[in-house]
This record gives C-alpha cells, structure tokens and sequence, in this order.
C-alpha cells in the first residue's frame, strides 16, 4: 500500500538553527510522539519503538530512522523502516527549507504499508498519517521554536 | 472529489443540470465526508456514538441541505439531496441515520406540513444545527403497524398532554425536537403529528439502546412521554392528520436511505478494488481470481442499478414537489421510494457481504474498512419500513388498492 502526503510548516526560528535541529537524531528522538526505549546510534541514525495506535488498537513497530543532510540548510531526508505487530513500514521523506526567521519547512512523504496495517485501505490510512503527521510536524515546530 | 462520486455528481448534471449553488453544496459534502472519515471509523471500533457528525455537518454548512434558501437553507432539490447523502453514505450508515433523520424526516416534515410560523420559528434553527430532529413513530408495539399505536394525547386548555413511549428512536438522546404522532384518547379518532420539545417537563430518554449489532456511531434511544405539555401552536398538519404527516416523511426518508445505501456500495466497490489489487495470494493478485471478479462485478451491478432507481425516485419526488395537488404524481413518487429502498438497501447489505468475503478473515474485524458496511446496511432492510412492507407497497402499487395486504 502506497500513500504519498505533503505540507508545509512554518517555524519561528533562523533556517541555519532549524536545519542544524532537525538533522540531530538527538533532537528528532526528543520530538517523536508515542515512542520507547529511543537509541541514538550514531550522528545520523536513531532506533525507537514506535506505537500506531488506530482508535483502541494499537502495535508497537520497531523503527530504524536515517536522517541524510543532502544540502546543507536547504535539503534534508529522513528515511525510516520497521516492522511489527503483522505490519512492515518504509518511510521516504524529504524536507527543504526557506525563508529565514521564520523559516518555511516544505516537506513530501512516500509511505509503503504491508500486511495487517495495509488491510485498513488507503483512505483511512491516509486520514490516520494526515492526523499523525499533523501531530509530529506541531511537536517539531513547538520543539524547535523552544530550543531556538 | 471522491471519483465515484464525481461521476455521479458529473452525470447527473450532464442528464439533469444541477444548480450552481447545489454543486457548491456537493463539494462542501465532499469535503465534510472526508473530514469525518477518521473520527467515524475510531468511534465505530470503540462502539461509541460520534459526535463529530453533527460537528462536520454544521462546519460544513450542511445541516439544512434540502430547507429552503429563505430559511437559512441550502434549498436543494430531493435529486441533489440525494447526491449529498450518497456521499456521506461511504463514511457508512450511521452518519446516514442522524442525517435523514435530521433533514428527510424532521426538516422536511416541517417544510412541508408546517405553517408559516413553524417554518419560520424552526427551520433556520435547524439549519443551522441549533435544532436537531428525531422522529418518533416506532414504539414497542407499534412497528410496521403504526395503527397500533399507543401513545395517547388529551386535549388540556391551549395544547395537549401526551402520554406513551417511544421505541429504537434515531437522534433521540440528542435531538432538541422531536416530531411525534399520538392518537386522542377516545376510541376511533385518528392520530396526530406534534413537534415536541425535548427540554419540555415529562419527556426523558429511558434508556440508550446500546447493544446493537451494527450501527454504533448512531444515537438510537427509547423515549418516554409522561404527560408532556404541547402547545398547539406545535401542532403539524391538521388535527387527525398525522398518518399523512407520517407517511410523506418517510417518503422523504426512503429515498435519503436509498441514497446512503448508494454510497455504501461505492465505498465497498472500492475497497475491494484496492485489496483485491494489492493482496497476493496462490502467487498472484486475488483481483486475478476469477471468483473475486464475481464478487466485484455483483457489487458494480448493483450500484449501478441502484443508482438509477435512487435518482429515479428523486426526480419524481422534485416533480411532485413542484405540484403538490397531483396525488398520481405522489403515488408515483411514493412507490418509486419504496422500490428505490428496498432495492438499494439489499443490494448494499449483499455488496457489503460480498466485500467481507473479498477481504477474507481480515473482513470479519471492525478495524477492517468493510466490516461496518455489513454490520450497518442490515438496518435499511428494517427502519423506515421493512423490506417486507416494502415488498406489500410496492405489489398493491401494482395491483391496486383492494390488495392492501397491511390493511
């Protein structure tokens, strides 16, 4: 199962700070929502658990992030991967800056959802991802602008 | 828009020639059906109501869809009201059920039964969302029968006092109207059709009618009237009349299912196509099952077929809305809705079968998009008039009067 979703935030800090934050592991662990047992391992690269929750029912995915600095304060990718609970999750996503205080986030995600997860159908997983990512993107925002 | 609907939407324009304020009205529809899309499914598997569809509705400017445009309506026609529930009907039934309820049975039975006070005193509230109707005819012995009726009203100095109860009644917990029918005590009179205050002293809601199989999202109540005082300017139609307010509602009502059921089969359409697509199984794609295929092409029938009695029966019911003193034109309409629903309904409940069965054991779950389809259409085979009655009206439609079987 294929979705694709796009949007754009606008941050209350200078590109070079937003940048520097959003392509620190550290940072992103600290900012992701309805996750445990978060590890940094290395200067690109983070693991957590993840928990997708749907409603009353939820599973847990163990997730490998890569953040990639393509462009130094202009372009920056995050791939993340995981499986779990009768579900696997690839995630390509990429996020380019603009603008300066406030700097204008764009960003464009390609998911591809297996097993008992994909059964939902893609409209309503896209309703679910639109409110989550809407969720994660508003805790970045609020977790940068504090940290600037 | 959704593209099934779009192409309905596109061909009834192109047949009919739908208003500029109407389409403008579909793509607010649009838009409120997938905004609800969410929070419907998460309060189905919760089997809890929604409060969120009244919410959308009213965001949306849409809870006076077919109330005239002079009374803070949208003024829609019955063939683009009908294009409106069909698209609510793929978020499933229970936005379907507070929706008629609302606007085919309560906002219509005011509009055209109510004096010009009534009107003016409830429709742009209703509109608005700041009136909500429930409709209670159904009592716990009085089903397919309404001649059966027990609720009782006696006539105390300005209004009336009613005394009875009301059984699996829609938006009952949470209307602030209700348009009910109570008979006058003595023997032999005919019964009457009341707009009752909700807040008014005696009314209370008795219980919540929890444990039903399908239908969660959807407030279904039992009702108690204990000598509730209505004014008799809450009176509707004529004193003895309420059978014809009744009737004509349902009327309304029936196409407004008929449409959800639409809208059922669509969203079963295409949930199959993408599982039948992206599921593997015996080494290819189960849509390359030829037994699959047979399930997709019983559901594109079926809506296909549907579709044309729904906006059939829609279509003489504006006709018969332009010329109210033609009664072959409303028996026309009458037994084009019965035929509508009883089409569109089986069918919908049939697709909805078919489509758990494409989805293999993943479709008995609620988390699986299909399940609520087939748990909810089963309802439209019952309230509003059961198939079997449907099956009477539309044989002595037929066959003439003097073969009223229900008589």
């Amino acid at each position: 199962m294929l979705l694709h979703l796009d949007g754009s935030n606008q941050i209350g800090a200078s590109r070079d700070r937003v940048y520097a934050l959003l392509t620190d592991p550290g940072f992103i662990a600290k900012t992701l929502p309805d996750a445990e047992d978060i590890r940094v391992l290395d200067g690109s690269t983070l693991e957590a658990k993840v928990k997708l929750r749907v409603s009353v029912v939820s599973s847990t995915v163990r997730m490998k992030m890569t953040i990639g600095k393509s462009e130094p304060t202009t372009k920056a990718t995050l791939t993340a991967e995981g499986s779990g609970s009768g579900s696997a999750l690839k995630i390509a996503s990429v996020f380019e800056l603009s603008g300066d205080a406030p700097t204008t986030m764009s960003w464009s995600a390609d998911a591809d959802i297996t097993g008992v997860m994909a059964g939902l159908g893609s409209t309503l997983l896209k309703g679910f991802a639109t409110k989550k990512v809407a969720e994660i993107f508003a805790g970045i925002t609020k977790a940068v602008e504090s940290a600037a | 828009m959704e593209p099934l609907f779009q192409s309905s939407v596109d061909e009834v324009d192109r047949l009919v020639g739908l208003k500029k304020e109407e389409l403008s009205m579909l793509e607010d529809a649009d838009a409120a059906a997938g905004e609800l899309l969410v929070s419907e499914f998460e309060k189905y598997v919760e089997r809890k109501f929604n409060p969120e569809a009244s919410e959308v509705l009213k965001r949306h400017d849409l809870m006076g869809v077919p109330i005239d445009v002079k009374y803070g309506g949208r003024g829609a026609r019955q063939l683009a009201e009908s294009l409106f529930l069909e698209r609510m009907g793929q978020t499933g039934m229970g936005v379907i059920t507070f929706a008629d309820v609302h606007l085919c049975l309560g906002s219509l039975g005011v509009q055209d039964w109510g004096t010009e006070e009534q009107k003016g005193r409830y429709l742009p509230k209703a509109a608005k969302g700041e009136v909500v109707f429930a409709y209670g005819l159904t009592e716990p012995e009085a089903g397919s029968d309404p001649s059966s009726m027990k609720t009782s009203y006696v006539k105390d100095g300005g209004g009336y006092r009613l005394k009875g109860s009301k059984y699996l009644i829609s938006n009952g917990s949470i209307a602030t109207h209700m348009l009910t029918f109570a008979r006058p005590e003595a023997e032999g009179k005919k019964p009457t059709a009341f707009i009752v205050d909700t807040k008014s002293d005696g009314f209370s809601v008795d219980m919540r009618l929890e444990e039903k199989i399908g239908l969660f999202t959807s407030d279904t109540s039992m009702l108690t009237l204990d000598d509730v005082y209505v004014p008799r300017e809450d009176v509707l139609g004529e004193e003895g009349k309420g059978f014809s307010v009744a009737y004509s509602s349902l009327l309304n009502g029936r196409i407004g299912i008929g449409s959800g059921c639409l809208g059922v089969m669509e969203d079963c359409l295409n949930q199959v196509k993408e599982r039948a697509t992206s599921r593997v199984q015996h080494g290819k794609q189960i849509a390359k099952h030829q037994l699959i295929q047979k399930h997709v092409a019983y559901i594109e029938s079926s809506l296909e077929a549907s579709r044309w009695l729904v906006y059939r029966a829609a279509m003489k019911k504006d006709e018969c809305d332009r010329d109210r003193k033609d009664l072959r034109l409303r028996a026309d309409a009458d037994r084009l809705s019965a035929v509508a629903k009883y089409v569109s309904s089986r069918s919908a409940f049939e697709s909805a079968d078919r489509a758990v069965q494409c989805f293999g054991g993943f479709g008995y779950s609620i988390m699986s998009p299909v399940a609520k389809h087939f748990l909810d259409s089963r309802v439209a085979r019952i309230y509003e008039g059961t198939d079997e009655i449907m099956e009477l009206k539309i044989a002595s439609s037929v066959l003439g009067q003097e073969f009223e079987a229900y008589k």
